[in-house]
């Protein structure tokens, strides 16, 4: 049951007749004639009993896109259905036009569409979808929540796709196969060619000059086929801001382009978030594509406002690869106390593989420590500079166990990892 | 069974909110309307609905404890209509008029000295004791001097009463004249008429602030209890008798204005129904935790700030330059981090800037005291690494 600002304005009218005959007998007749008119206008309306509702559900889309959600009304009634129609998706939805008036003859039925442009990544649902069915005066209207639950895949955006061409270009001259000839940097070795001028005449292989009459030089190319492992730190440090994206999801963006990098590098990939247990995993083992795998592994990721179990860490790793691996933990360096759990845990996983922490840097930081006009400033410049300093000695000490530090700016930090792997596959060191 | 039972305490607490604010307006407004029914006192001098010290809720409550029943009007018609009622049912009236104002008119006044077996009057004025057409008349105050006065005379109720209070009291002659000050035939209380009518020039006697005092109670109850009943008159404005009120801006305005602000009211309901009704619940949106970066960093600030920790700040700015400068002088950050001192990054500073060694590391070295040194070194810390970024 609800009533249609129609109606309040029937009421606003009805005091006409109020003031041309002033008496509580005319009050009480026009309050009738409204209650009449109520009454009447519900009884007529379409019974809520014949109607049914239906979403069906959208697709996935990435976050910045827009999909739609299209209602179906069916009206299997007698009467015909004036009704408004809402469907009530979350708000990070994004929902455009949640609520729709639309009429449904007896009988038929019709398809209303909700364009959604969702604001945040996840599984955002739709719990219900509400009818409200006026009568023909459209005075007052019957009310009905049908309960169906409805829900949106929004996939993380993938922004540094863009890096993804230069990098690509990069590995692939590493491989020597793109067009600018430079011999292939690495130490597997590849083929024989003839030497032309400019190669290094250390790689003249001399046994295969002498078969031949030319001067004939090995080319090598990068290592194919090792492993890769990403760990993505969900923890309580994960869900720190920075320029208006959280730690995780800047996160996610580094490991998704390293991922799809290191697959076209020939690399197995794996990947996996964790805190205190297992969040999400992928890899290219399970078979595939895997970015969409990576992709639909990162959607229902969240910060947890726990910590970090270090010291399980090898452990995991250990499990997703047994061999020496690149493993690359995106985490945070100034989390509180890294020299009890970060530290450590890295110098017991360097001696196996190869380990690179990425982490990101607050650009606020960097601008509190320019700011000394007054004595809060000051002080605020002071508080980053011991931030900062932090973080240096932490990078510092993970520099001389080996360990390659990454530590960059949210927009910086996925091309930064790309060529912080590149770098690593060039020397080798894979 | 179950399933109902289930869904009625999932009612209960579902609303539990609102069934607690209900219970709490509920019992507010009790202990509201209960406050309202026992007060029922009001603050008018010398009526008996009054516990103030200026009331005489007291000498009506004695009095009413001893049989005679005490009943207080504020209009002429009212009066009359107790004291008639009063001599209906065989028991004499006493009736008690305190005129503060003169609004009685003579021939009232008249009427009611006729109409009762007793009139005590309160400190009458001027036109009252003409209204009344006694003998008594106005004789000045009782001087300051006087604190109690002695009765002075034979009037019985006097008499055993004894000495009363003679604070603010004004001073009658005329009729038969009890405590007299200066014995000149003035006096606090005078009675004319075979006692039928009764003056006592003070308020001070009756209240409840000093009934208890010297003999005021005695003489009071004496004087208001010598009848089966007591009419207790405080005349108001509505006694002034003559033209009729004027009209009042309701009266004047046509029939439909009153109508108009009920219907009004009635089409803001209507409005309040149609805007309050929603299009269905509220879907929750679960939110993640965020958090600003950047809020330990200004935490700590804050924390510096307010102990005033110029040494601890200076120290972090000192060590943070002197590794950029390191950094910047290819000196080495590791040499910057253990070189506290910074006299290495000193010196390469001034060779690199063609500037005096001793003059950077005394500027890398001063210790500021006061946040406002603080300030100024912080900033030429930054102009010097400015510098040697530029060169």
């Amino acid at each position: 049951m609800a009533i249609s600002g129609r109606l309040v304005l029937l009421a606003a009218a009805g005091l006409a007749p109020v003031l041309l005959f002033p008496g509580w007998l005319t009050v009480l007749g026009v309050l009738l004639v409204l209650g009449v008119l109520i009454l009447l206008d519900v009884l007529l309306a379409a019974a809520l009993q014949q109607v049914s509702v239906e979403r069906s559900a959208p697709a996935n889309v990435t976050l910045g896109g827009t999909a739609d959600s299209v209602l179906t009304v069916h009206n299997r009634g007698r009467r015909r259905l004036r009704a408004v129609v809402r469907d009530a998706w979350q708000p990070s939805a994004g929902a455009e036009n949640p609520v729709q008036a639309t009429e449904v003859p007896a009988g038929e039925r019709r398809r209303l569409g909700v364009r959604l442009r969702p604001v945040r990544r996840g599984d955002l649902k739709a719990p219900h979808i509400t009818v409200r069915s006026f009568g023909p005066l459209r005075l007052a209207a019957r009310q009905k929540t049908v309960h169906a639950p409805g829900s949106l895949r929004v996939l993380p955006p993938f922004n540094s796709r863009r890096h993804l061409p230069s990098k690509l270009r990069l590995l692939r001259e590493l491989d020597g196969k793109a067009a600018v000839q430079i011999r292939g940097a690495g130490t597997e070795f590849d083929s024989l060619r003839d030497y032309v001028r400019g190669d290094d005449v250390r790689s003249i292989d001399w046994r295969a000059t002498a078969r031949r009459s030319a001067v004939v030089v090995r080319t090598w190319r990068p290592e194919r086929d090792r492993r890769v492992v990403i760990m993505l730190d969900t923890s309580r440090t994960a869900a720190a801001r920075v320029n208006d994206e959280p730690r995780l999801d800047t996160g996610i963006e580094a490991a998704l382009l390293l991922g799809v990098l290191a697959e076209r590098g020939g690399d197995r990939v794996d990947f996996f978030a964790f805190d205190r247990r297992m969040r999400a995993r992928a890899g290219t083992t399970a078979g595939g594509n895997l970015l969409g795998q990576l992709v639909q592994a990162a959607v229902p990721l969240q910060a947890e406002l726990i910590e970090l179990d270090w010291a399980q860490v090898p452990a995991q790793v250990r499990a997703v690869s047994a061999h020496r691996s690149l493993v690359v933990l995106l985490t945070a360096l100034d989390g509180g106390a890294p020299e009890e759990g970060l530290i450590p845990m890295v110098t017991r996983l360097a001696q196996q593989h190869v380990v690179v922490v990425a982490s990101v840097r607050d650009p606020l930081l960097g601008e509190m420590l320019q700011d000394r006009t007054t004595a809060a400033q000051v002080f605020r410049a002071a508080a980053a500079e011991r931030a900062l300093l932090e973080r240096e000695a932490v990078g510092a000490q993970l520099r001389q166990l080996g360990v390659e530090v990454v530590d960059a700016e949210p927009h910086q930090l996925p091309p930064a990892l790309a060529d912080a792997y590149i770098r690593l596959k060039a020397a080798g060191r894979l | 069974m179950v399933a109902a039972r289930r869904r009625k305490t999932g009612w209960m607490r579902r609303h539990r909110a609102g069934v607690l604010f209900g219970l709490a307006l509920a019992v507010a407004l009790a202990v509201v309307l209960a406050f309202q029914s026992t007060q029922q006192g009001d603050n008018q001098e010398l009526s008996i609905r009054n516990p103030g010290p200026q009331g005489a809720r007291a000498a009506a409550q004695i009095l009413g404890a001893q049989g005679v029943t005490a009943e207080q009007t504020a209009s002429f018609e009212e009066t009359l209509a107790a004291a008639r009622a009063s001599r209906g049912r065989g028991s004499g009236s006493t009736v008690l008029v305190y005129d503060q104002r003169g609004f009685l008119a003579p021939e009232r006044l008249r009427r009611l000295l006729a109409e009762t077996d007793r009139l005590v009057v309160v400190s009458p004025r001027l036109a009252t004791l003409t209204g009344l057409g006694s003998t008594i008349r106005q004789a000045g105050v009782v001087p300051g001097s006087e604190k109690t006065l002695q009765p002075e005379c034979t009037v019985a109720d006097a008499q055993a009463a004894g000495d009363i209070s003679a604070d603010g009291g004004f001073l009658y002659a005329g009729g038969t004249v009890c405590y007299g000050a200066g014995g000149s035939g003035r006096g606090l209380y005078a009675s004319a008429e075979d006692g039928k009518l009764v003056v006592i020039g003070s308020t001070a006697v009756i209240s409840n602030q000093f009934l208890a005092a010297n003999g005021n109670a005695a003489l009071t109850l004496r004087t208001l209890g010598s009848q089966g009943d007591l009419v207790w008159y405080l005349p108001g404005p509505g006694d002034l008798g003559g033209s009729p009120a004027p009209k009042t801006l309701a009266e004047l305005a046509p029939a439909w204005s009153a109508f108009v602000a009920p219907w009004l009211i009635v089409v803001a309901l209507f409005a309040v129904l149609w805007r309050g009704r929603r299009l269905g619940p509220l879907v929750f949106e679960p939110l993640p935790v965020v958090v600003k970066s950047a809020e330990t960093a200004e935490g700590r600030a804050r924390l510096y700030h307010e102990a005033h920790d110029v040494a601890r700040a200076a120290d972090t700015l000192r060590a943070g330059t002197v590794v950029r400068l390191a950094s910047a002088l290819r000196v080495g950050t590791a040499a910057g981090l253990s070189d506290v001192a910074g006299s290495d990054v000193a010196a390469a500073a001034a060779r690199h800037l063609d500037r005096n060694a001793a003059e950077i590391q005394q500027l890398l070295q001063h210790r500021p005291a006061t946040e406002g040194q603080l300030v100024r070194w912080a900033q030429e810390l930054v102009r010097l690494e400015k510098e040697v970024q530029a060169r």
